[in-house]
Formats: structure tokens, sequence, C-alpha cells
């Protein structure tokens, strides 16, 4: 009888120097994410903790605003997803794509947006005021403030992934439906709900995961205490209060819920759905309820985006002041700078993980390539800043110079779960449905990323870029612990120039940084997708 | 001559032991038949390396290719489901056959193999747009610039309509005579094992047994 060698003889192709690249991140990430935890529990104990009630009383405000916000989100996401699903119009693809783009707009600009249009000098109490004579008494600022900027941007989100899952349906269910002759209610109820349903359990969490670890917009738009968050709360433990044991205290309840929350999602993720879209339905509501779709679309349109228009009609004549500005170089080029790298750096890293990942066979192996990676999405940015700044002083470094460099990889750990997530399954469907093809070919590692991987991947890869640019662009909360006067990015030069009262500048730097954000999110997929396949 | 002699193989936790011996020749097609769920991909799997036997021997030309992997086998695969890439054109899912010549050779050579199966012009196709037997024509033309001995097919013909069916198995024969390929044909298509096998095997309770030969 034969003796036969042990041999990898899996379906999937078996790469091992992939493997190895995936282990050694992953041993990396878990390294710094444990440092950074062991850091901020060793420097525990020092300052005044807050007492259980305090904390009782964080957690349950953070948790209402997040769940308040999830809430108003979702409603408001399915409302504009069904009327634009049902309405086909000249520019319907540019209103989607600002959908689509809205996840990527800095907070603090979305908050300086709402107050431009609904704050108390703003665009409506300017038009009352001359509609009535008098100036009318309403805030923007509080719990109402800080879930409407929450809807702003993640309503958008709700509305894109919603309107995706409706434009998949199949076109046999939609024939089969009109020719019943439901009416627009039966329609929703009966085809729509079903379909919307399966994304929302999932969704919902993702919701509530940001708008619970939210920092820029309850800082600019939670009026005080009142409406302070943990997040927010860690912030002025060590900026305002120097108490970095109440900041520390507060971390780790911030790392438990968001452990808890990151928990629940990852049980409830969207069932799976077509994913290309299907032909546009030729099949028509009625009058009345075609009439409900636009007046949706004009309403919830105009509410989401009359503060990012105000932003660039108040920012833009303030461009060429600011421009005068000797500290507008320097925090443009650092701004520019990070989010480069780090977003760079989230798709190296993202990718030496989703390949490694796709090669791996055994489910054990693919979640320890995976967990620590993803384990950043329990850890919030002020948080990880908190660990980051504690390891730097701990190692004797000067915050001022390590800033930089702990900006950059902090973000991109920040991205590094989005990156995977994004990269990933596509990486993973072709090692599951081609392996055996893939295996037959002979194709070396080199080979079989340039000439069938990259081509596959490539407009995801200019998504995580796009995405990692913009969110390290717009970041406010790693910077917040580690800027200085010598060193500033964008949105910390926008903080303190609010701060200081000097609104115009505010008002140009975040239009500026729309505009950055904007063009990225819409230029950089567009040349990636034009970069000519060497071997097609 | 491709030959399994007594290779025995079971899954875990089933029952059923298979027990395959099996000769096949250059410039011939043999085809395995059998029912849905008689072996017929296990089969598959283990000529071309993705399952291992507990026993037995595959040689081909005398040479064991049991050690092999199934990257290191002297095997070309042409699979029903998906054969191509379908985010790559139609040259770039063939120039993976050639990934270190010169380009120029390359483009000689593709374009000379896909002119042997009638896809002259769909060089520059995404392969997503290809109708099934266009798709199945690119796949033949790979494992023509592969160029290896030995040629399996699992259920190549089945989503195809009749006339590319006539066609696609013509071409299948005329290249196994001329390129003296062995040819194995895993089809439960009694049509396809008359058309064009030269010999022919059922799988039954795990055991490869020799049919009557079509003329």
């Amino acid at each position: 009888m034969l003796r036969l060698p042990p041999f990898n003889n899996s379906t999937i192709p078996p790469h091992p120097r992939r493997q190895i690249a995936g282990a050694g991140l992953a041993l990396i990430v878990t390294l710094g994410l444990v440092g950074a935890l062991l850091a901020i529990l060793a420097a525990g104990g020092v300052g005044t903790a807050p007492h259980g009630g305090a904390i009782l009383a964080l957690v349950g405000l953070t948790t209402l605003q997040a769940g308040l916000s999830t809430l108003v989100s979702i409603a408001v996401g399915m409302a504009l997803a069904w009327a634009l699903n049902r309405l086909r119009f000249f520019g319907r693809g540019v209103v989607i794509a600002l959908l689509s783009a809205a996840i990527v707009t800095p907070g603090i600009v979305v908050a300086f947006g709402l107050i431009s249009v609904w704050g108390r000098a703003g665009f409506i109490a300017d038009a009352l005021t001359a509609l009535t004579g008098t100036r009318p008494d309403f805030s923007i600022f509080g719990l109402g403030g800080i879930i409407f900027a929450h809807t702003i941007l993640d309503g958008a989100f709700a509305a894109r992934v919603l309107l995706a899952r409706l434009d998949a349906l199949p076109p046999a269910r939609l024939k089969l439906g009109q020719s019943l002759g439901l009416r627009a209610v039966e329609r929703f109820l009966v085809l729509d709900w079903p379909a919307l349903r399966g994304a929302l359990p999932g969704l919902a969490a993702v919701i509530f995961l940001l708008a619970f670890t939210s920092f820029p917009i309850v800082l600019m738009l939670g009026g005080g205490p009142a409406n302070q968050t943990i997040e927010v709360a860690i912030y002025a433990a060590v900026r305002l209060d120097f108490d970095l044991g109440r900041a520390v205290l507060l971390a780790l309840v911030q790392i438990g819920f968001c452990a808890l929350i990151v928990s629940v999602s990852a049980l409830l993720r969207p069932a799976s759905l077509p994913t290309a879209p299907s032909q546009p339905s030729r099949w028509r509501d009625s009058r009345p309820a075609r009439l409900g779709a636009v007046l949706v679309l004009l309403g919830l349109g105009f509410a989401l985006l009359s503060p990012l228009v105000a932003v660039l009609v108040e920012g833009i004549p303030a461009l060429p002041v600011l421009l005068t500005r000797p500290t507008l170089a320097p925090a443009l080029l650092a701004s520019l700078a990070i989010a480069s790298l780090s977003s760079l750096l989230a798709v190296a890293l993202g990718l030496i993980a989703a390949l490694a990942r796709a090669s791996a066979t055994r489910p054990l192996v693919r979640l320890l390539l995976g967990a620590p990676l993803l384990g950043y999405l329990a850890v919030p940015a002020m948080v990880l800043a908190l660990g980051a700044f504690l390891l730097v002083r701990n190692a004797g470094l000067d915050p001022e110079r390590a800033a930089p460099f702990v900006l950059i990889l902090a973000n991109a750990l920040l991205v590094l779960p989005f990156a995977l997530a994004t990269l990933g399954p596509p990486l993973d469907m072709l090692a599951q449905s081609r392996g055996r093809l893939l295996r037959s070919l002979r194709l070396s590692g080199t080979v079989q990323f340039f000439a069938v991987e990259l081509p596959l991947i490539r407009a995801d890869l200019a998504l995580v870029l796009a995405l990692g640019f913009c969110f390290s662009l717009g970041d406010l909360g790693i910077i917040a612990l580690f800027g200085t006067d010598q060193f500033a990015t964008l949105p910390l030069m926008m903080m303190r120039a609010l701060g200081a009262y000097r609104s115009a500048d505010a008002a140009a730097l975040a239009a500026l940084m729309l505009l950055i954000s904007g063009t990225v999110f819409t230029v950089l997929p567009r040349l990636i997708a034009k970069v000519p396949d060497a071997r097609a | 001559m491709l030959e399994l002699d007594q290779v025995a193989f079971r899954y875990p936790g089933s029952a059923r032991d298979y027990r395959l011996t099996l000769s096949a020749a250059p410039g011939e097609i043999t085809a395995i038949s059998g029912p849905s769920g008689s072996g017929k991909s296990t089969l598959f799997d283990l000529i071309a390396g993705f399952l291992t036997p507990r026993s037995g021997t595959i040689t081909l030309n005398g040479q064991t290719l049991v050690p092999l992997t199934p990257e290191a086998r002297p095997i070309s695969i042409l699979l029903q489901a998906e054969p191509l890439f379908e985010h790559l054109s139609v040259a770039a899912n063939l120039a993976l056959a050639l990934p270190r010549i010169a380009r120029a050779e390359q483009q000689r050579r593709l374009a000379a193999a896909l002119a042997e199966v009638g896809l002259a012009k769909y060089q520059s196709r995404s392969a997503s747009t290809l109708s099934g037997g266009e798709k199945q024509r690119a796949a033949l033309a790979r494992t023509l610039l592969l160029d290896r001995p030995v040629l399996l097919l699992d259920e190549p013909f089945s989503a195809l309509d009749d006339t590319t069916r006539h066609a696609m198995r013509q071409l299948v024969a005329d290249l196994t005579r001329r390129k003296g390929w062995i040819t194995i044909l895993i089809s439960h298509h009694a049509d396809d094992v008359r058309a064009i096998a030269r010999h022919h095997y059922r799988l039954e309770n795990g055991q490869l047994v020799a049919a009557t030969t079509p003329d």
C-alpha cells in the first residue's frame, strides 16, 4: 500500500507567504491594541474617577442620543430609498452619488453647516425674521441638533444601503406584483419590506456604533455638559481637566460598550441579495404615491443637503482671506500628508489581511487573521488616541514629535476594519469559486495578484483609498489629543477658529474640507478605474 | 497512458467506499457517466489532485501523480460552471496560461489559439459578455495554450444549446485527436458520451464499470 506524504490539495490556492504576512500583521496589530489598552489600564487610578452615578448618566445619555439617531436615520433612509426607487428623473445618479458621499463628510463640517442653516443667526432664522419682524427663538444646540447632524450623515448612508436592496429586487418579482395590480402600500409591504427588513438590524447596529462614538458633532452641538457623551467626556478629562484617571475609566467603559455593540452587529449581518442592480422597472405607482415620493425627496433632500450647501455658500467667499493666514499652509499640508499616507497604509494593510484570509481554508486561521483587525471597531478614535498618547509618553518620546506618526498609524488602523470588510469578500469569493482553476493554471502569487485579483478589486481599492483619505482628513478625535500650537490639521484649525470667534475662517475651512473630501471621493475612484489593465 | 489502479477513497462520515480502476489512452476520449451523486466529481477531484486517495496509484506514463499538488499535475481542467474569470477580458483570461513569455509572442500564440476555437475576434471582449458556448470555447483555447497531456472535462456541454453543443463536442474530439491528449469527459448526458467517447465507464456503487464502447 502506498504511503502518502502530507500535502495541500485544497481547492483554494494556498499561498504560504501571504499567510505568513497576514499572521505577522495580525500579531503586530494585536500587540498595538493590547499595548494601548495596557497603557490605559496602567494609567488608571491617577486623578479623580467619577462615581458610578455619573458614569451611568453619561452612558444613558450616550445611548439615548445614539438610539434616537439610529431610529431617525433609519426612518429617513428608508423614506429616501423608497422615493428614489420609485422616481426616475434627470440627475437621479447625482443624488445617489451625493448620498454615498455624505458618509465621508467630516462631522465638524456637518455641524457647522447645521448651525449656518438652523442656528440663531442662520439662514432659516434670518428668513423668518425678515418675514415676521421678530427673531425666532429656537436652538440647534442640544439633543435635537446632535440627532439632526447624525441623520444627515447616517440617514444618507442608510438610504444608499437600502436603495441598493430595492434596486436589486428581481425583475420577475416586480412583474408578478405589477400583474397582480398591487397598490403602492401593498407593493411596499409585499415586495419592498421583505427586502429592506433583512438589512435593518445590521444597518441599525452600524449607525448606533457611529452615533455612540461620535465626537465632533457632539462637541460642537452638544451645548454643554447636559448633552455630553463618553467620547467628549474623555476629551474633556484629558485636554480640559487634565484628569487622566477619569479619562482612563471612561475609556474602559467606552470599549466595553463598543465591544458589545460590535458583537451584536456581527450577529446581525444583512441577509444577502443579488449584487447586480436589476433593470429599471417600468412599474409606476399611483399618482398620489408618486407625489408623496416627490415630496419626501424634496423635503428630506433639502433637510440633508441644505447644511452642506450652506457651508459652501458661506465658506467659499471667505476662502481668499483664509489663504492669507500663515497657519493655513502647514495645516493643509499636514492634513493632506496624513490623509494620503494613512489611507495608503490602510489599503496596504487591508490588502495583506484580505489576501491572507482568502488563501486560508481553516476557519480558525481565518478568524485569527481577521479578528485582531476587526477589533479596532470596538476601539473608538478617542480611546485609541488616548492609548497612543500614553504609550508615547511612557516611552519617553515627545508627543509633539510623535504626533504625525501616531496620527497616520491611528487613522489607518481605524479604517482597517472597513478595508478588510470591503476587500475581503471579493477575494474570498474568487478563491472559493475559481480555486480549482487558479491552482490548475499554476500561477505564482505575484501573477495571480496582478493578473486576476487586482483587476477584480481595483474599484474596491479605490473606494477604500478615498474613504480612508476622507475619514482621516476630517478626523478631530485623534488630533484633538495630539495637536499643539505648532502642529495642527484643518479640523483642529477650524475648531480653534470657532473658539476664537473667527467664524469667517471657520466657514472657509469647512468649505475647503468639504471641497477636498468631495473631490477626492468623486475623482479618485474614477482615476483608478481608468488605469489600464496591463494584461487586458 | 493515464491509469488509476485500485484508487481507494472515502469521505469522512460517509459509508460509501470508492475503489476506482481506469485506463485512458492518448488521442482518445474516455467518458465517465453515472447518475447525480454517483461520485463523478469525486473522480474528477482525485485525478486533478483536489482529493487524496487512501490507497492505490494514479500514474501518467508510469509516473505517479499522487504526491503531486494540483498545480504540479500535467492536467488541464475545463469546468461547466465558471470556466473563465468573468471580470477579465478574453485575452487576459488566456494570457494566464502564458505568464512568462514576451508580450509579442504571447499575443501571437493567443491569437492562434482563439482562431483555432473560432473566436478570432474576441480578444478584447469581456468574458462576462460571452455566451455559454463562447465561454467554453475560450476556456478550451486556454487549454490549448497550456498544452498539457491530460484534459479533464467536467460536464462541459451541459449548459449549451444543441447546435453549440454539437460544435463543442466536435472541437474537443478534433483537438484530442490532433494534440494526442488523454481526455477524460465526465458527463451524465448519454448523447455526449455516444458522440465522441472512445471508451465509456459508468460509476456504480463507488466502482468504475466498463460500459459498451461506442463505435
